[in-house]
């Protein structure tokens, strides 16, 4: 018989602001920024839901959704143009009289309680939009349903520095959480959240109601579902995750993202075949490299024309590096001019921005530890006037 | 323009590109790091409207249904139009492949006639050029021509060319079809036409009964004076490639920044398949001047005054100068390649050494290792 049915479907979140981001995520949603030459964030958790198996995929927007909407458009780049299921945008909608924005994870969710119960899964799968990873999904909801947990929580292996920036699983030895701590200032274990949850979908549904029944709550999966859930001894279990992983929410950490797909060490191979990640193409012409240019340790796209020096850099499709110029250790996003005898180092430079003849955007940095970086933005479409000095963390708009 | 059709013959005149064409058509023949010959046919009938199109095969067409699928990087997988590929078409009663264009044509006038779009651009799939077919529309309307034949100027060279004469109202008065090559700068058709539909129709139905089958020679070379045929030089780069000396010159003079422009960003964009390729990596060793790369390309050697298609390997101190490395080629430790065409999957191993001339490169097969 013929269904709607789909075991599992994959809410993402992919609402937010990014407000950390500054100026990059000023006219489009976080999702949508660009990454690592010729994609955006968002591909990521899609191309691995594909990977996964899971095919129907609820994307929630919110701020400045044109661009990603029209990205993610029919889904086809990621083969998610499907007759049953595919991927859905779901910005917020009127309800009878009333409407909302989302106000918070859990609520973005629970207004789309009726999307999700169209494809009557067994299981949701939560995720959000602003991290750099490849995760088989499957695996997971293998291990979910092999726990007969409620719920599943993916966890990674953090320092212990760091551990008091993320939300906290203290684990049993059987892996099942006993305690939930966001952000705490003395961590007791380092499993860190990686926003990506696995539920039983009934029992969601239910905990979705209660929580926007009540007035007090913050509406929120890390602040208010997750402990509701360990205080009414829900099962809840921790999925540890091994592979390379990355929040991308910071000027600093999206630089180090980008420099990490440079360095074969970092563990995010994105040449894999067996784990593609698709993107949607833009129909430019392979790259050219003129006669005066000199490229090492760099990846470089469609489109690119580079006459200048490029090393340790990230240059996303159609970016112009003009004669003389000189390019280090930056991350180049698409359409970006660099200017003849322009030198650049340590920056992002956003989408078509223009840094202009002879400026100088950024210096040098030596000895940083990860997340520290001072790193120079040129926002989208801005412009570098002429020999202007761009001075180390200054933002251009 | 929304009132038009296109035929496009996949193969033609092939025979001199030799080892490329060994297991592919023309159409199909790789070019420029990420494309094949018909995605600038099909590009352009695209970026002008015409989403009607029909291509005609005729042997080694597996590549080119590979390639073309349903259509649906060319914007083409529609309800209504969209691509029909024509597997070679054999009569009941002759047990033999068409023998000339208008045969081939006659096969699918079912296809020409069920349409009811005016016209019907007839194309070869060998043709690089950016053409921009509402601007030849409008030429073909105000001459009130029945046929308007695209050219461009060239050299003659030993594959088979359409000379053109036309008088000032650009009305063609003379043709020679020729394989004599010359240094004199002639107008030579493109085979890619404008006809009026219905014409069309008449025109092949009376040739194939009267036993024609050469579209240049029966129909046009043959109604000079009875029919208004007219000349349409195409603007911008344009070239045939028929031969590998052809297909040499015109892969590098893509290198030449006015024609890639000409090219790639002057009348629309170019599609071709998509293969989610990565980036290019260059590593430590990279030494990469005027050159087009396509992505999915590791390299750590030197590349110069070179073409590398998506997903080419060339490792620590190979030297690859005057060159196209086709997808998937590896080139391993030390090995040179000098003017050397390296059709795709190819191998060259370690501390080998290829080397052809500038008017007669080597050509490596398919999936061969050296």
């Amino acid at each position: 018989m013929y269904t709607n049915k789909k075991e599992c479907v994959a809410m993402l979140l992919a609402g937010g602001q990014g407000t950390r981001l500054y100026s990059l995520t000023r006219d489009l949603a976080k999702p949508a920024v660009s990454f690592g030459g010729k994609y955006r964030i968002i591909d990521f958790p899609l191309s691995n839901c594909i990977n996964s198996n899971i095919d129907t995929i609820g994307v929630l927007t919110q701020y400045k959704p044109f661009d990603l909407n029209q990205y993610i458009g029919n889904g086809q780049p990621w083969d998610l143009d499907r007759l049953n299921g595919g991927v859905f945008v779901l910005p917020p909608y009127m309800k009878g009289e009333t409407s909302d924005w989302y106000k918070g994870t859990a609520n973005a969710i629970y207004q789309n309680i009726e999307f999700v119960d169209k494809f009557s899964p067994e299981y949701v799968l939560v995720l959000s939009g602003d991290h750099i990873y490849k995760m088989d999904y499957s695996q997971m909801l293998a291990y979910h349903k092999d726990k007969g947990a409620d719920c599943t929580i993916a966890v990674i292996n953090v320092s212990l520095e760091e551990a008091s920036r993320f939300g906290i699983m203290n684990t049993n030895p059987d892996n099942s959480v006993y305690e939930f701590a966001e952000k705490p200032k003395h961590p007791k274990s380092t499993n860190a959240s990686m926003g990506i949850y696995i539920f039983n979908w009934a029992k969601l549904r239910k905990y979705l109601i209660e929580d926007e029944e009540d007035k007090t709550s913050q509406n929120d999966f890390g602040k208010n579902i997750i402990p509701k859930m360990l205080a009414d001894g829900q099962k809840l279990f921790a999925y540890n995750f091994s592979g390379y992983w990355k929040d991308v929410g910071t000027i600093s950490s999206l630089w180090e993202a980008n420099m990490d797909v440079l360095d074969p060490s970092s563990g995010i191979n994105l040449d894999d075949s067996s784990w593609k990640i698709y993107a949607r193409n833009t129909a430019e012409p392979p790259h050219y490299v003129g006669k005066d240019a000199v490229i090492c340790n760099s990846l470089i796209t469609e489109g690119c024309n580079i006459n200048g020096k490029v090393s340790n850099s990230v240059l996303s499709t159609g970016v112009e590096i003009c004669e003389g110029a000189v390019v280090e250790d930056c991350n180049i996003m698409p359409g970006a001019k660099i200017c003849k005898g322009a030198v650049v180092k340590y920056a992002i430079i956003g989408n078509n921005a223009v840094v202009g003849e002879n400026a100088v955007v950024g210096e040098k940095q030596d000895g940083m530890v990860d997340g520290q970086w001072q790193i120079t933005v040129v926002g989208p479409n801005a412009k570098v006037e002429p020999n202007q000095v761009v001075p180390v963390k200054a933002m251009v708009d | 323009m929304n009132n038009a059709m296109s035929i496009i013959f996949a193969s033609d005149h092939e025979s001199k590109l030799n080892e490329l064409t060994l297991h592919r058509t023309s159409a199909s023949l790789p070019v420029y790091g990420r494309y094949r010959c018909i995605d600038f046919a099909l590009s352009n009938l695209v970026n002008s409207s015409i989403t009607t199109i029909g291509i005609i095969t005729r042997s080694n067409y597996s590549s080119l249904m590979d390639h073309i699928r349903m259509g649906r990087d060319w914007d083409l997988n529609r309800k209504n139009s969209g691509i029909a590929v024509f597997p070679p078409y054999a009569s009941n009663t002759s047990r033999n492949v068409f023998k000339g264009k208008i045969e081939a044509l006659y096969g699918i006038l079912d296809y020409i006639e069920n349409s009811d779009d005016e016209y019907v651009i007839v194309t070869n799939s060998n043709i690089i050029a950016s053409i921009d077919f509402d601007d030849v529309y409008e030429a073909h309307v105000q001459s009130g021509a029945d046929i308007t034949v695209l050219t461009y100027n060239a050299h003659p060279t030993t594959s088979r060319r359409v000379l053109v004469e036309s008088d000032l109202s650009g009305r063609i008065r003379g043709m020679r079809i020729t394989q004599s090559a010359s240094d004199e700068l002639c107008e030579i058709g493109l085979y890619c036409y404008m006809f009026n539909r219905k014409q069309l129709i008449r025109l092949i139905s009376d040739s194939y009964e009267r036993g024609k089958i050469d579209l240049e020679k029966d129909i046009l070379q043959a109604n000079l004076d009875n029919l208004k045929i007219h000349a349409y030089k195409v603007k911008g780069h344009a070239a045939l490639i028929d031969d590998v000396k052809s297909y040499y010159r015109e892969s590098m003079a893509v290198l030449d920044s006015q024609i890639r422009n000409s090219l790639f960003y002057s009348v629309g964009k170019v599609f071709t398949k998509v293969k989610d390729s990565v980036p290019t990596r260059y590593c430590e060793g990279a030494e990469v001047v005027d050159s087009l790369i396509a992505d999915g390309c590791k390299i750590n050697g030197k590349v110069e005054n070179s073409i590398l298609f998506r997903g080419v390997v060339v490792e620590e101190g190979a030297v690859i100068k005057n060159s196209i490395v086709m997808e998937g080629g590896k080139i391993m430790k030390g090995s040179r390649l000098n003017y050397a065409i390296t059709d795709k999957d190819v191998t060259v191993t370690e501390d080998k050494s290829l080397s052809g001339s500038e008017n007669y490169p080597v050509v490596v097969v398919k999936n061969k290792t050296v």
